[in-house]
């Protein structure tokens, strides 16, 4: 194990400064239709990246645009700091597209012959062992592509994508047609792949996943990004706690200056506090002398956060990474 | 660049033969197709030139083969694997756009080739056929050069129409072409209006070219003429659509 792992092409090392790819006020319609409004953003080489956004949201255009699927009609994408189209002939770019009700694989062939045909398309291909380990396929070598489950699917197809040792791997809504525990072995894949020094773009609607799996969010909407940052300040963005508890005599001054709290809200006896920093909110009250009962904190997560970076007031909440 | 297009080319022949549908049908019809009309037709005579009848049916047999190899080998095959969106994940690897239909036709003709050499056999065999080296050669070099026009147009059917269109569209034009190309009845025995038609079918003239390499008529010019027009038209049309889809970012 430790041998093979040697034998491993190192990414190409291409001066810490260069980007990964960039994206700068890019623009793509569909007819009249806007897919992407002026969209900028970066990723920097080794980053796991998700793009997070509601379907529709111009996460599919984005992706092809970065493959040189199709051409920005306005604005600049670049990729391992040249032409998409000229980084995927390189052989330098790994994808996995969305499929719709295809299996993105070709019908009545086996998966061995099918990875070895797209090692052969690539000039500078990963090892089959290697490949097969890190997509973890070894079980399903010898059988056909029809013949997979849609989580099989997606780990042939994740091999396919990595099978010529890609610096960089895109990855649209990979988990779509896969159940839960298809899931978490399929995303501690991309995680081990991503700690190689590869770098990942990863387009999906699942908050939690892209909470989980990114060290950065770009959060897009309407063909724009809404958010840029890790998930956690995505999080602090939208005040990421609440601080539920019961209080005979709410005072609404004493909340308010509350460490971390940026919300208040009273109902009756029913205080709810949007919290910063929950812990923090939570010893300040204890050291006010509050008297409280049926102290709840819950996670407002990603999910919140999403929403409200997606629904109203985006632009104000813009960050920059 | 050679390697990944042989690989390919490689992975792509392997689909075919190992695809028991293909096999069945390629294989089974142009073979059921001459002994049933081996049996029917009365012994002796001459149909059309000099050519004896045997020989005759053995060359239409020949163009039949290579018809329904080449619209199988593209037609619903290869509507179902873009619709599963294998021919998508084909072009974010480092093989150029254009490689995916030039490695389609090339597997169509790569497989074509053994059908006709089938049919020589079956000729040989069963047929009554008794021609020298160099003829059974030519006749056989000749015919699959100039079946060129099936396989565009099985590949072509493959981007205009789903999986489930393209099978009975690709059984019509087989018996169509078929029939009206002369494969199954002399031309002769045809009423003239059918005669003309006939002779603007790739199928017909792809036949007509065979028989008078045969009978030593000449080059055949005109057959060339409407065979290199087929190619000319399918290939074009083959690449608008192909260039179409690529632009929208689905091929």
């Amino acid at each position: 194990m430790i041998a093979r792992t040697l034998t491993l092409n190192k990414p190409r090392q291409r001066g810490a400064a260069r980007p990964a790819l960039r994206f700068e006020g890019v623009t793509h319609r569909y007819g009249a239709r806007v897919a992407v409004e002026e969209l900028s953003f970066e990723v920097a080489n080794g980053e796991t990246v998700a793009l997070l956004g509601p379907n529709g949201a111009g996460k599919s255009t984005t992706i092809s645009l970065l493959l040189g699927l199709l051409r920005p009609f306005r604005g600049v994408v670049e990729v391992l700091g040249t032409a998409p189209r000229k980084a995927v002939a390189q052989g330098r770019v790994g994808a996995m597209l969305q499929t719709g009700s295809g299996s993105g694989l070709p019908p009545g062939v086996r998966v061995r012959a099918t990875l070895e045909l797209a090692r052969r398309l690539y000039p500078r291909p990963a090892p089959f062992d290697v490949t097969v380990e890190r997509a973890g396929i070894g079980a399903l070598l010898d059988r056909q592509t029809h013949r997979l489950s849609g989580g099989q699917v997606q780990s042939v197809r994740f091999a396919l994508a990595i099978a010529g040792d890609p610096e960089l791997v895109f990855l649209d809504e990979p988990t779509a047609a896969m159940d839960v525990a298809g899931r978490r072995s399929f995303w501690h894949m991309i995680r081990q792949f991503g700690r190689e020094g590869r770098t990942v773009l990863f387009a999906t609607h699942h908050l939690h996943e892209a909470d989980q799996i990114a060290d950065r969010v770009v959060v897009v909407n309407h063909g724009r990004v809404v958010a840029d940052g890790p998930g956690a300040m995505l999080k602090a963005a939208v005040a990421a706690r609440q601080v539920r508890f019961v209080c005979d005599h709410p005072n609404r001054q004493v909340f308010d200056a509350l460490e971390g709290v940026t919300d208040v809200e009273v109902h009756g006896k029913g205080v709810t506090l949007s919290s910063l920093d929950a812990d923090a909110t939570v010893k300040a009250l204890v050291g006010r002398r509050v008297a409280f009962s049926d102290l709840e904190v819950t996670g407002a997560g990603l999910e919140d956060a999403f929403v409200a970076l997606t629904e109203d007031n985006g632009d104000a909440m813009h960050r920059s990474a | 660049m050679i390697t990944p297009l042989l690989a390919f080319g490689r992975f792509e022949v392997g689909r075919l033969v190992r695809s028991w549908r293909f096999l069945v049908i390629t294989v089974g019809f142009p073979v059921s197709f001459y002994m049933l009309f081996l049996g029917n037709q009365s012994a002796g005579g001459i149909v059309d030139g000099t050519v004896p009848w045997r020989v005759y049916l053995m060359v239409t047999m020949c163009s039949f083969g290579s018809l329904v190899a080449g619209l199988t080998a593209g037609g619903a095959r290869l509507s179902a694997e873009r619709a599963s969106g294998w021919a998508r994940q084909l072009r974010v690897t480092p093989i150029p756009a254009w490689s995916y239909v030039v490695t389609k036709v090339s597997a169509s003709m790569l497989v074509i080739l053994p059908v006709i050499a089938l049919v020589d056999a079956v000729g040989a065999a069963f047929g009554g056929v008794d021609l020298s080296i160099g003829s059974w050669l030519g006749l056989t070099v000749l015919l699959w050069a100039t079946s060129l026009p099936f396989a565009l147009l099985g590949v072509l059917i493959g981007f205009l129409v789903n999986a489930e269109t393209a099978f009975p569209v690709v059984t019509a034009l087989m018996f169509v072409l078929g029939y009206f190309g002369g494969l199954f009845n002399p031309l002769a025995s045809m009423p003239g209006a059918l005669q003309l038609v006939a002779r603007t079918l790739p199928s017909f003239n792809n036949a007509a070219l065979g028989l008078a390499f045969l009978d030593g008529r000449g080059p055949g010019l005109e057959h060339w003429f409407v065979l290199v027009m087929y190619v000319v038209v399918l290939a074009l049309a083959i690449m608008l659509k192909h260039r179409a889809e690529e632009s929208r970012g689905l091929a």
